[in-house]
């Protein structure tokens, strides 16, 4: 039976940043041979209800790499079991799977990358698209003591998004954070990023 | 005189085009007959219903289109629609559209837009776009009203500056002031509903100018 | 009020993704055009504020504990989308659990049920499954609609 020949990949675990989900192994290797993996997953849904089926990742049925983008099969906020097996022509290792069962929701979230820049007196703020799951808290004030904190949802687009008008003369600091609602968290806030008005603060 | 079901191709491509639920159907002639004097008749039928039913105005026709919009007018159901292409005793099968639901599957038309500006200001009124009617006497009814979470997405570029930004809004007037004097700005302005991605019509593009500063124009003088 | 708190954590941009993934395929298997199972006028149409968490708690429960499991799939695109759709609901679920106290069921919401239930029961097992998967978009509608746009855009 040459199921039993193949070593199992070893050391599965899965790095997950901002929703995108990688799960990695160590590489079975067979000197002078290419090795192609499996990968399979199974959400809770299958787990309670079919326990006998296991769904062939999106992109990595098979693979060349140690590595599989799961992010399209990771599709909801319960918990997925996920598998992977080595095979070389006919022979096939067995199944080795993740020790702890992964959930979205544990993903790192990074503060966003954001540009801020002003259209004669109107400040403007793009953020990277980081997907459609992501929403943005913006908080923004005038750089003086005892300013008011704004806040504003805004959903990324192609174009820079209007936040505030500014006063000539004045600074403004702006700063943002992520929110995944199918997760229910939010990111850390960015680091301020503060800019200068042109021209003369108005007369009192 | 009943035709020789088959001997013909089927149109191709039987599709629904909807927007603020006028419902098109539309279709291609069958492939190699382009040119040649065809002639169509089309059926619909509610999802649910028991029988498919004829579309009188569009039997027999030369056209490739069909306004199915009284038919299918309430947007909570689902429809399915079909066409038969006939030439001389000969005629296609039918080729059936996919379940078609306008509610999900509409196009949300553009606003209207209108701009009014001072020295340093635009002001900008929205009117949402209306939903089809079946005749001009019937009252209007409004996509908002049908789709409470319509925003519209306004952006705007400074002709000077060349820079353009958006701003996504759901109330119908909003100003941009401080802007600069004597300046051409350009707006556009695009609806749209949270939920299933749907094709847009972003608004037609109008450019005013903000008039002249009034204190430079003083001390000219 | 609770209600809408309790599920605006959901996100229905996958689940609406999923869903179009599988709806040209699915609704081409079901050839029962002139029956629905969830006969919206008689069932979701007109559902009253005081309804809205136990409809949605019956009809989450009748699609993880009947149609998906009734469905039987080859292609593993569908089968990846409908895995989706399971396990999105599932979490809806657990989501919904959290508020039970407010889920009070009224006569009108368990009729609606009943119907929906009757309609499946008429159709042979596949058939009826086939048929309520290619109708979960009037139910992702009536989910919008009542949950307040809860889908992010």
């Amino acid at each position: 039976d040459g199921a039993a020949v193949l070593p199992a990949p070893q050391n599965l675990s899965v790095r997950s940043v901002n929703m995108k989900h990688v799960l990695t192994w160590s590489p079975v290797i067979v000197p002078e041979e290419i090795i192609h993996y499996s990968v399979e997953y199974q959400g809770e849904y299958e787990s309670l209800y079919m326990s006998h089926i296991w769904i062939p990742s999106s992109w990595c049925s098979p693979t060349q790499r140690p590595e599989c983008d799961i992010t399209e099969d990771i599709t909801a906020t319960v918990s997925y079991s996920l598998r992977v097996r080595a095979t070389l022509g006919s022979l096939t290792s067995a199944w080795s799977t993740l020790k702890h069962r992964f959930n979205q929701n544990s993903t790192i979230l990074t503060p966003p990358r954001m540009e801020i820049t002003m259209d004669g007196f109107h400040l403007l703020i793009k953020l990277e698209d980081l997907g459609p799951h992501f929403e943005f808290f913006v908080s923004y004030w005038r750089k003086e003591p005892g300013a008011k904190e704004h806040v504003k949802v805004v959903r990324p687009g192609v174009l820079p998004v209007y936040l505030e008008m500014v006063e000539p003369g004045a600074a403004y600091c702006v700063k943002a954070r992520t929110f995944v609602k199918a997760i229910g968290r939010h990111s850390a806030f960015s680091q301020p990023e503060c800019v200068k008005v042109q021209g003369e603060a108005l007369p009192l | 005189v009943p035709c020789v079901s088959g001997d013909l191709s089927k149109p191709t491509n039987v599709t629904f085009i909807s927007i603020n639920m006028k419902n098109i159907l539309q279709w291609n002639p069958p492939e190699g007959l382009q040119g040649v004097e065809v002639s169509y008749t089309v059926q619909y039928f509610i999802y649910g219903q028991k029988k498919w039913l004829n579309k009188s105005e569009c039997r027999n026709i030369s056209r490739t289109y069909c306004d199915l919009s009284a038919e299918t007018s309430d947007y909570e159901h689902q429809y399915y629609a079909k066409v038969k292409a006939m030439w001389g005793t000969n005629c296609s099968k039918w080729a059936e559209t996919g379940r078609f639901y306008p509610f999900l599957e509409t196009q949300i038309g553009p606003p209207e837009v209108a701009l009014t500006t001072d020295e340093k200001s635009i002001s900008i009124v929205l009117t949402a776009p209306k939903k089809w009617k079946k005749s001009p006497e019937e009252s209007s009814i409004s996509m908002q009203q049908i789709y409470s979470n319509l925003k519209y997405n306004v952006s705007i570029y400074n002709t000077r500056s060349n820079r353009t930004w958006s701003q996504c809004v759901t109330n119908h007037t909003l100003v941009f002031s401080w802007l600069e004097p004597a300046t051409l700005y350009c707006v556009l302005v695009e609806s749209f509903v949270p939920g299933p991605p749907r094709l847009t019509q972003p608004s037609e593009r109008q450019c005013v100018s903000t008039l002249e500063d009034q204190t430079t124009a003083l001390e000219v003088k | 009020r609770g209600l809408r708190r309790c599920l605006m954590s959901m996100n229905l941009h996958r689940v609406e993704e999923s869903f179009r993934g599988i709806k040209t395929a699915i609704q081409a298997k079901d050839t029962f055009q002139n029956v629905t199972i969830l006969s919206p006028s008689e069932t979701l149409h007109g559902t009253q504020p005081l309804d809205v968490c136990c409809v949605t708690k019956n009809l989450l429960a009748f699609y993880v504990d009947r149609v998906f499991k009734d469905h039987q799939e080859l292609s593993p695109q569908i089968m990846r989308k409908i895995s989706s759709l399971a396990n999105s609901f599932l979490y809806m679920q657990k989501t919904l659990q959290q508020c039970q106290k407010l889920c009070h069921c009224r006569q009108e919401a368990t009729n609606a049920t009943r119907i929906i239930h009757d309609n499946y029961d008429q159709l042979e097992v596949r058939s009826a499954a086939i048929k309520a998967l290619g109708e979960l978009d009037v139910f992702l509608a009536w989910i919008d609609k009542h949950h307040g746009g809860t889908s992010a855009a």
